[in-house]
């Protein structure tokens, strides 16, 4: 598939899927969006980065790293990166469900409030949930990507 | 409100996630797990005892996730039924951990084992407090996913076979579960549960029509049907139960299994019980969704006791054998919960069916999972589970011989063991429901129940004369049985015989574990259903 109007094609949409997933991330708490959307928009721009180029890409064209090809596909640093990732996102899960917890509120309790004369914006909204949708997003990247990378590997 | 009720999720979660972030340092991770199972198990007798069973306890406790109030956010109930279920549920996962632990190959261990065992747990902890709907359908989801992995661990034909047909029965069972929860929300216009017992006790105060509900919580039967294995849902599990791991198998016969069951006890007897709907269908008239169960979950458990038995009889495998014996027993647990949906709603007879129920929930946990544990454990030493390759195993290790002895005497019913009280129980059920309601349909319960402890008197002697009694094999004269895990059973086997022994305060909690789930009342009161007051 690493035709030239492929990879000409992914080179335009990709940031726009990126964006479009960084946004519905944080409008999630109270628009339409979330964690989860978010991070299915976002593994979705890396596999359109596979399909377009290969699995290794990611390691020797953009971060320019040798490609190291260990006896398991669950070696490879990228898989092995995109397993913390998950890891990470259950960690920040839990922690913000605790989080309510340390001033004597109910597990997963959420709070915001807004900050007024923030330059630019002039007023913006902090809540503890999108801490909460931030794990999410971080569980979803992660799986989906271990995922296509073990499976697209065999 | 009371941290207590939501501590053993919280628990079991928190385990998950930490054997996940330990999978580089197996002995860490191994440490962890079986430090969150004991964490867990601490975590359940301190709420049981805190909030259920201790002299000060309010006998039931209610917890906000969130600081939602109920009906509109997710509210977690630990009444009596929930506790009896945790219980077990405590009781099955660390003696299955650590059995695990000394069993599972190292390697197999570091492949998720760990984090997936207390996700399963996690699963079946919601499972048991969630007071909502939707929630109970998020639980079984949470456990279904950790047990296809478990199904499928081994990677073999079989357990890939075994896993595909676990995943479709089960996804199309989950499909069917979200339209009856949906169809329930429109009809009733929620899905807290306690909100909907209220609601379907005084439908004209909501203005909402209960006719829907019978054939929704048909549905709903139907998914519980299948997660509970009753036939003629049972075709999954003599193959789901050979292919996992032996220690998930003894968490599937022994805690995954009840699961169906708690659901099933829980929707008909404390939510959809107070309905009062005519149910008029060829060949049964009733007033209320439980008459509509009655029937139906009579005619599933007798089935299940036939099927069960009858094939467990002619297996070859010890697992097998276990396996169709474990689709008997569920019969075992389906069938008096049948006859306290015919009882009399105002008598204390419905109460005792279900405590019934609930004692034979315990020996078949206990048991099952000795005995499944156990057919692990010849197989580990003796590298083969087949009947015909074992023989004289009694003579040759004595110790894991007497702890299946154990098993296997309870599960036929000797006392003092916990066995001889559950059948006792049930028997006891199905003769007083001949009494209060005199038909063919009682009396084929009760010759259901005969004809069942009829053959599992003929697997269980057939597992014990052909596989512990006679003369060596080849097989057993090499076999060497690990002293840890001979430990673990034993200890199971000791449960067995105390259970039995000490009844009396056993039988007390499953009385009142039956109280509360025959009242409506009490479980609306404690949940305080006050949302929408705050506005």
């Amino acid at each position: 598939m690493t035709t030239t109007i492929m990879r000409t094609t992914a080179r335009v949409t990709v940031p726009v899927v990126l964006v479009v997933a960084i946004s519905l991330f944080l409008q999630g708490h109270n628009l339409p969006g979330g964690g989860f959307i978010g991070g299915v928009l976002t593994a979705a721009a890396f596999v359109l980065i596979y399909v377009a180029y290969d699995l290794d890409y990611l390691e020797s064209g953009v971060l320019g790293r040798e490609v190291e090809h260990g006896t398991s596909v669950f070696e490879q640093r990228t898989v092995t990166a995109y397993r913390r990732i998950l890891l990470a996102g259950l960690v920040v899960v839990l922690a913000s469900g605790f989080g309510g917890m340390l001033i004597g509120d109910p597990f997963l309790t959420q709070g915001y409030v807004h900050l007024e004369g923030v330059p630019i914006y002039r007023e913006v909204e902090l809540a503890s949930a999108l801490l909460f949708d931030l794990g999410v997003y971080l569980v979803v990247v992660g799986s989906v990507l271990t995922i296509v990378s073990v499976v697209s590997a065999e | 409100m009371s941290l207590l009720v939501i501590a053993p999720l919280l628990v079991a979660v928190t385990t998950a996630v930490c054997t996940l972030a330990l999978g580089r340092r197996p002995r860490l991770q191994r440490a962890a797990s079986v430090g969150g199972a004991v964490g867990y198990v601490a975590s359940v007798s301190v709420a049981v005892w805190a909030l259920v069973l201790g002299p000060a306890a309010p006998g039931a406790a209610v917890y906000q996730v969130g600081d939602w109030p109920a009906p509109f956010g997710i509210t977690l109930v630990l009444d009596g039924l929930s506790a009896f279920m945790l219980t077990m549920a405590a009781g099955v996962g660390i003696a299955s951990i650590l059995f695990s632990v000394r069993y599972v190959s190292r390697e197999n261990q570091r492949v998720y084992y760990h984090p997936l065992f207390h996700m399963l747990l996690v699963g079946v902890t919601g499972a048991f407090l969630t007071g909502d709907l939707f929630n109970l359908f998020v639980w079984f989801e949470v456990m279904l996913i950790a047990s296809y992995v478990f199904v499928a661990f081994y990677g073999t034909d079989h357990a890939t076979a075994a896993s595909f047909r676990y995943l479709v029965m089960n996804v199309f069972g989950s499909a069917l579960m979200l339209v009856a929860v949906g169809g329930l929300y429109a009809a009733t216009g929620t899905l807290n549960m306690a909100d909907m017992a209220r609601r379907l006790a005084t439908p004209d105060a909501y203005g909402i029509d209960p006719a829907p509900v019978v054939g929704l919580s048909a549905l709903l039967l139907a998914v519980f049907a299948l997660k509970a294995g009753l036939v003629p849902f049972q075709f999954w599990v003599p193959g789901a139960y050979t292919a996992a791991p032996a220690p998930i198998t003894a968490m599937f016969a022994g805690v995954t299994k009840k699961v169906g069951i708690y659901a099933i006890v829980r929707c008909y007897f404390t939510v959809f019980a107070t309905a009062s709907v005519p149910v008029d269908l060829p060949g049964l008239t009733a007033a209320s969704p439980l008459g509509f169960l009655a029937p139906v979950l009579g005619a599933m458990g007798v089935a299940s006791i036939a099927v069960g038995g009858f094939g467990a009889v002619g297996r070859d495998r010890l697992e097998s054998v276990f396996a169709y014996s474990s689709v008997g027993q569920v019969g075992f647990i389906a069938v008096p919960v049948a006859i306290a949906a015919a009882a009399d709603p105002a008598g204390a007879f419905r109460g005792v069916a279900i405590a019934a129920a609930l004692v034979f929930a315990l020996h078949h946990a206990l048991a099952k999972g000795l005995l499944f544990l156990a057919a692990a454990a010849v197989e580990d030493a003796t590298k083969t589970g087949r009947l015909r390759h074992l023989g004289g195993l009694a003579g040759h290790s004595p110790v894991l011989s007497g702890a299946v002895f154990v098993g296997l005497l309870s599960l036929i019913g000797l006392p003092p063991l916990t066995g001889f009280f559950g059948k006792f129980l049930a028997f006891d059920a199905a003769v007083r429901g001949i009494a209060s309601n005199p038909g063919p349909s009682s009396a084929l319960a009760l010759v259901a129940l005969l004809v069942g402890a009829v053959l599992t008197i003929l697997y269980a002697t057939r597992v014990w004369t052909s596989g512990f009694w006679g003369r060596e094999t080849a097989a057993v004269e090499v076999a060497s049985a690990d002293s840890g895990q001979v430990a673990v059973l034993v200890a199971l086997a000791a449960a067995v015989v105390l259970v039995g022994v000490g009844f009396d305060p056993v039988y007390r909690f499953a009385e009142t574990a039956a109280t509360a789930a025959l009242d409506s009342e009490a479980y609306v009161d404690v949940v305080g259903l006050n949302g929408g007051d705050r506005a």
